[in-house]
């Protein structure tokens, strides 16, 4: 399991290669060049990046294995939830997002469907009544908006 | 005598009701933090930090609980290692070695409460050592000139994985990409860099946001991949019995403890994993045959303890006189004090002061209040350790994303925020440390400045960066600092290692 450290030295190296190229595109700053500008830092942190990356690629250490196929799925699965929690956060309001958020983790993490989703219901509904009233801080409400104003 | 007077201006800030009031909070909360499982200490602190914003606490409350939080979670993490022989971080493996057989003897109280006052000594003993040697190193600091402090920085990474650490090259391929995100935004000159145009980059990458993400989500996906979501069954403790004669019986090993622990966390490098270490080894050589390590000797559960809170308080003092963090958990509060506009570093003692010496006096404070809380409430605290993470962890998620949204209100941090926790699992399962990242992002903007202002003074000439006796001798440690790891660390590893298995 060597090639871990490689590919990932390889990578580092490309982006060694690519930062130190953007950084002697940078302007010249206004009033003409000193002995250090804006480059000078990024430049030497490239060459520190491309040395050890180098390194990396040449002497990798054995690396720990990757989870297998399902359990990749769950860590997706896991990361989607997260990116779509942040998405319905607006629309939907802090509420009904978190018990989805929180429920599905929960259920995916092996807890019994119904005590999970229950579980996100109840720490969102707690965590949104700590937050705005305990606080004074505003979360979305979203969509039971439509609550309030009865 | 004037270190003693800043000492009761320290006090009265600790001691004003509301502090006092988050000092507890902070000290309840670590400790749940530390019992927990999943959650070790750099990481709790990390999440409780934007909620210390959203409370709006001025900066010294706000370190006081953080230091508070940061004493409890070293507390509340010694109840997996002698409960279940599951050490909650590296220094907490040598209290498995006694504190497990304890525990199984059916004295696991008598343990717990042990730990808890070695740990109360151990922190005792290094809070007066910081107490004495702050002020002096932090004077001693004031002659540092840039070329010195980039020399420090550079001591700061090359020690930071520590005399156990495995592969230095990716310590400072770490460093590396930590001090790169931190020069993405707008630069002192008023260059745009690494922005691509981003309006959210502009004012660069916020450390927090990495912090928690690196931290709490990657711990999250590590635990979604090892399906330990089910967590313990229910835990019991028997009720405790301990007389005075036995706690003086530990007194003379928790005062040796602490004191080497205090040595090895003010030394750059060493950390807590050394000082528990070195604790534990010390006081099986002092006692010989007269004690029973390994079986369940309650000095073995001392030793460590005092050994391990002594260095974490050690930890303490070259960040505070130097900005310069030695461990993950420092290296938090580090970020704490340059959100909250603080430059830690000698000038804090005196432009800082009553912040400085309230949270010294808020770690004695701390520790008195620990001590007061863990040995009656410890049966609740075990409770917590069968809390299945399956539940525990996708809260804690949910609170560490309302309390970054709290402070920006930006979709746009929180998906940066995700990014960084797949990030740190890839990182992770590489064997990259991250805490080199956070110190690169933390330091970066220093570190540049300081190089600016060397190089400046020197009209470019770089060799101005080792002219000084003192930068050549920071270079030099440096360099020890990252080779001697590879000559010492598989050999202190491996006997570590070693006194683990002969136990279990």
């Amino acid at each position: 399991m060597k090639c871990n450290d490689r590919i990932f030295g390889l990578l580092m190296l490309v982006l060694a290669v690519a930062y130190g190229w953007g950084a002697a595109q940078f302007p010249e700053p206004f009033g003409g060049s000193e002995a250090i500008g804006p480059e000078t830092f990024p430049t030497l942190l490239a060459v520190v990046l491309a040395l050890s990356s180098l390194y990396l690629i040449v002497k990798p250490d054995p690396g720990s294995k990757w989870p297998p196929m399902r359990t990749g799925l769950e860590l997706l699965i896991a990361v989607v939830v997260l990116i779509a929690y942040v998405l319905l956060l607006q629309p939907l309001g802090f509420i009904i997002s978190t018990t989805l958020a929180v429920g599905t983790l929960c259920w995916r993490m092996g807890a019994a469907p119904i005590r999970a989703y229950v579980t996100g219901l109840i720490a969102g509904i707690v965590v949104y009544f700590l937050f705005t009233i305990g606080l004074d801080l505003s979360l979305p409400l979203g969509v039971l908006s439509v609550l309030e104003g009865s | 005598m004037e270190t003693l007077g800043y000492l009761i201006d320290g006090f009265g800030v600790a001691l004003a009701p509301h502090n006092l009031m988050f000092a507890l909070i902070g000290a309840f909360l670590g400790t749940l933090i530390g019992a927990l499982p999943g959650l070790g200490p750099a990481n709790g602190v990390a999440i409780l930090i934007p909620l210390a914003f959203t409370l709006g606490l001025p900066p010294e409350t706000a370190l006081i609980m953080l230091t508070s939080v940061y004493a409890g979670a070293m507390y509340g993490g010694r109840i997996s290692s002698i409960l279940l022989n599951i050490p909650g971080d590296e220094p907490a493996m040598m209290t498995c070695l006694d504190g497990y057989p304890m525990a199984q003897k059916g004295k696991a109280a008598e343990a717990l409460a042990i730990s808890a006052i070695a740990s109360f000594m151990g922190s005792l003993i290094a809070t007066i050592g910081l107490i004495l040697l702050a002020p002096l190193l932090a004077k001693f600091a004031l002659t540092f000139g840039p070329a010195e402090y980039f020399a420090l920085f550079v001591l700061a990474f090359a020690t930071l994985g520590g005399i156990t650490g495995k592969n230095p090259v990716k310590t400072i391929l770490a460093a590396a990409i930590g001090l790169m995100i931190a020069t993405v935004g707008i630069d002192n000159t008023g260059t745009q860099r690494y922005t691509f145009g981003v309006l959210e980059l502009y004012e660069g990458v916020d450390f927090i946001i990495a912090i928690v993400g690196l931290f709490a989500i990657s711990e999250l996906l590590f635990f979604i991949e090892s399906r330990a979501g089910g967590g313990k069954g229910p835990m019991k403790v028997n009720k405790l019995k301990l007389s005075w004669k036995e706690i003086g019986s530990i007194f003379p090993t928790t005062l040796r403890g602490g004191v080497l622990g205090f040595i090895s966390g003010v030394l750059p490098g060493a950390g807590a994993s050394l000082g528990s270490f070195i604790g534990y080894t010390l006081e099986k050589k002092i006692l010989g045959s007269k004690g029973r390590f390994g079986e369940g000797d309650p000095r073995g559960v001392a030793a460590p303890e005092a050994g391990n809170n002594g260095a974490s308080s050690g930890a303490l003092v070259p960040m505070l006189t130097l900005g310069v963090p030695g461990s993950g958990t420092t290296a938090v509060l580090l970020a704490l004090l340059i959100s909250m506009n603080i430059t830690p570093g000698p000038m804090m003692f005196t432009q800082n002061a009553d912040i400085v010496w309230g949270v010294i006096a808020a770690l004695l404070v701390g520790n008195f209040l620990l001590l007061l809380l863990n040995i009656p409430l410890v049966g609740m605290f075990v409770k917590l350790l069968s809390v299945p993470p399956k539940y525990l962890l996708p809260i804690v998620t949910m609170v560490a994303f309302v309390g970054i949204y709290s402070i920006s209100n930006s979709a746009f941090d929180l998906y940066f925020m995700v990014a960084f926790g797949a990030a740190g699992y890839i990182l992770r399962k590489l064997e990259i440390p991250l805490v080199p990242i956070i110190l690169g992002l933390l330091l970066g903007p220093e570190m540049e400045k300081n190089l600016g202002h060397a190089l400046t003074t020197s009209n470019g000439d770089w060799s101005v960066l080792w002219s000084s006796g003192l930068s050549i001798t920071l270079w030099a440690l440096a360099i020890i600092g990252l080779v001697l790891p590879v000559v010492v660390g598989p050999i202190l590893r491996r006997r570590m290692k070693a006194a683990q298995e002969k136990v279990g």
